[in-house]
């Protein structure tokens, strides 16, 4: 060895101060509004993150096409939260502590929303994300007030499936979880939700992440004999179930989320396998303006339809309706803009659906930004209340039938 | 800054009191433990259920430490008859065991819904930097008397009994030593170490769910001494110390240099942790700080 110890550490110190160095001289931005954009680019995330943080930046872009909030420009500075909480809690710091952002949006696996909130609740900035954790509606999570939830909470995703299971008739159910925070929760909600209709499930499971056969599981749910097996899946683990179901024979009909029954599941298995299956999930505001809007960033950022990424077009809301709530406020103080995001997200107010045009109207008096995510309107624990579509998988295509309201 | 970097440093102690335990247990003892992360997570819901309960936590984490150590006694009796890649293949199982139970009993630790809400340190301090210094000063301290202890350890008959079971436990028994007692004691102080380093995590990051405690903190720790040299307490110390900056400096690397995206950069660290570690193995097997004395 050439390098000596002394050396080789000498030059590890030197990079080190170059990385440092560049954070301490680097302008700050003098006006900007900075916003973190703190989503899940890598890990389980990973197939919506990127085109969630590119929406932040891309709605971003669209305020500040409309020259900026309050007078300011929004400067948007991104992290990847890894789908980790110990990662996302580094990354905030970093967010808060050195980028010194306003705001934090676009976290998505509950673990990380909320392990990230006290961070925010701390720095007294909101933190806007797309969780199901009904945990991070109240306090402690919520104390504050500073979270927004832009996505339906889990229990609302199980009144859903009630909702579905009753129109189509299904008596008895039987509901498989993925044993995390979102799994439990959408099969708990169903089973709630199921129940006060006066139903009953006839089995219940919980598997494990990560197996190579669900086998013993599938078939301690098929010995009940259901009509209907209700999951709260992944698109791995559902990919594996359905294979083994189908290798059995035994008629059922699947009610699985949207996450995990979507394209990709059809492409993995055929199209007669997963004939019939109903996904659910919350639909966006696809008829409304803002959608459109939403949809031609997204085609423009990531080459495929806006509708292949409903977190991406929660993302897009938050920061419009961030920006919008800066521009009412005037300041970039949080609590004066926090104060805000009601008064400019729900009704009593002229129906805008972009931030150019709820600039304009905001100078008449108030409004009520109808997003694409949702027609976004917060509930006094700041979570929204998304329509669901109930998809029917025909011939390898998945055609919506209805939309389901709760 | 001040606080992202108090933040950082806080995270490195951390892994540090990790990385110690792990010396301890494989660079100076030979046992190759694949389910630190185990005891970590012990540590760590133990501390955590107890503070809930209320009580303070200059009781808890020394808790948390026995009840580590406690858990590693089991352990410490299956590895008088597995040796080497046997044993690293129980410890691995131990510490997947230990995640389960966690996931499973829900009734004490709220399984996947994780445990919010945990009392930080120095509560009473109000939230800002002079709470996160008093923190990491509090685990620099434990930090500090840790690496003392280790080498005092390495200095004493007692180190070099258990350096003696890892180069060669039969010469060592031929001497009349009986190995068993030193390796249940070496794997319940370095669990015991891990376990209040799963308190402090705990105790910082407020909110502890089953995913955290997944067998990549385990290889993290095996990174930081492998790079920082194997069987030296400076080792752990450097190795810790690179590897977190590694993993955090690369953030700042994306800030200044364009065109690389936030996905590009994903892979890239993970591909740089590895190019370095092949690096490591065949240039410099002994690590940064490794014992040239050998060969």
């Amino acid at each position: 060895m050439k390098t000596t110890r002394r050396e080789f550490l000498g030059s590890v110190a030197a990079g080190a101060a170059l990385v440092a160095a560049p954070s301490i001289v680097r302008a700050q931005g003098a006006d900007a509004i900075r916003i973190g954009a703190l989503c899940p680019v890598t890990g389980v995330g990973g197939p919506y993150g990127s085109g969630m943080q590119k929406m932040i930046v891309a709605a971003a872009e669209a305020v500040n096409a409309a020259g900026g909030a309050g007078g300011r420009k929004i400067e948007i500075v991104a992290e990847d939260t890894q789908t980790n909480p110990q990662a996302a809690v580094l990354a905030a710091k970093k967010l808060i502590e050195v980028n010194k952002v306003q705001a934090i949006l676009g976290t998505w696996s509950s673990g990380v929303s909320l392990a990230v909130i006290p961070l925010t609740n701390d720095a007294g900035i909101p933190l806007m994300h797309c969780s199901g954790a009904p945990a991070l509606s109240v306090p402690p999570a919520n104390a504050k007030g500073l979270g927004f939830r832009f996505q339906a909470t889990n229990d609302r995703f199980g009144r859903a499936f009630a909702e579905i299971c009753e129109k189509e008739g299904f008596k008895r159910p039987a509901t498989m979880a993925f044993n995390n925070a979102s799994g439990i929760g959408n099969t708990e909600g169903f089973t709630k939700a199921w129940k006060a209709k006066g139903g009953e499930v006839v089995e219940s499971v919980v598997y494990e992440p990560n197996q190579a056969s669900y086998r013993s599981e599938l078939m301690k749910v098929l010995a009940a004999n259901p009509d209907v097996i209700v999951t709260g899946s992944y698109i791995a683990d559902t990919t594996i179930i359905l294979r083994e179901w189908f290798q059995t024979g035994q008629p059922v009909k699947w009610i699985i989320p949207g996450w995990a029954a979507n394209p990709q599941l059809v492409e993995a298995l055929g199209a007669e396998v997963t004939e019939g299956i109903i996904s659910v999930d919350s639909v966006s505001n696809e008829g409304a303006e803002a959608f459109k809007a939403y949809d031609a960033a997204y085609q423009k950022a990531m080459g495929q339809a806006g509708t292949n990424n409903v977190y991406a077009a929660m993302t897009w809301d938050m920061m419009t309706v961030l920006a919008l709530a800066i521009e009412a406020a005037g300041t970039s103080d949080m609590a004066a803009v926090v104060a805000k995001l009601r008064e400019v997200g729900n009704p009593d107010g002229k129906q805008v659906s972009s931030f150019a045009e709820g600039k304009e109207a905001l100078k008449a008096g108030k409004i009520n930004y109808e997003g694409a995510s949702s027609v976004l309107d917060f509930d006094q624990h700041g979570d929204v209340t998304p329509d669901f579509g109930a998809y029917f998988i025909e011939g390898g295509k998945l055609n919506r039938r209805y939309v389901v309201k709760i | 800054m001040d606080a992202y970097l108090a933040a950082i440093a806080i995270i490195a102690l951390i892994y540090m009191l990790l990385s110690l335990g792990l010396t301890l247990q494989y660079g100076l003892t030979g046992l190759i433990n694949f389910g630190h992360v185990g005891f970590f997570a012990i540590g760590a819901y133990t501390s955590a259920l107890l503070s809930l309960q209320g009580l303070p936590l200059a009781l808890t984490i020394p808790a948390a430490a026995v009840t580590a150590g406690l858990a590693a006694w089991p352990i410490g009796l299956i590895s008088l008859r597995l040796r080497d890649d046997y044993f690293a293949i129980v410890t691995l199982g131990f510490s997947e065991t230990v995640r389960l139970v966690i996931t499973s009993e829900k009734w004490l630790t709220n399984g996947v819904q994780g445990i919010p809400g945990i009392p930080r340190l120095f509560e009473t301090i109000s939230v800002g930097i002079g709470a996160q210094l008093a923190v990491m000063g509090l685990i620099l301290a434990v930090t500090l008397a840790a690496i003392y202890a280790m080498r005092r350890i390495v200095a004493s008959p007692f180190g070099r009994v258990i350096e003696a079971i890892r180069d060669n436990e039969e010469a060592l028994q031929a001497l009349g030593k009986d190995p068993a007692g030193f390796k249940i004691q070496v794997l319940i102080l370095g669990s015991a170490l891990a376990g209040i380093a799963g308190a402090f995590y705990a105790h910082y990051i407020t909110y502890i769910v089953p995913d955290q405690f997944i067998p990549l903190v385990t290889f993290y720790v095996w990174m930081a001494i492998i790079i920082g040299g194997v069987g030296r307490v400076s080792g752990a110390i450097v190795g810790t110390g690179l590897l977190m900056l590694f993993l955090e400096g690369s953030r700042f690397l994306r800030d200044i240099v364009p065109g690389v995206s936030e996905v590009e950069m994903a892979s890239l660290r993970i591909g740089v942790v590895g190019l370095l570690l092949v690096l490591f193995t065949i240039y410099r097997p002994q690590g940064l700080m490794g014992d040239f004395t050998k060969r």
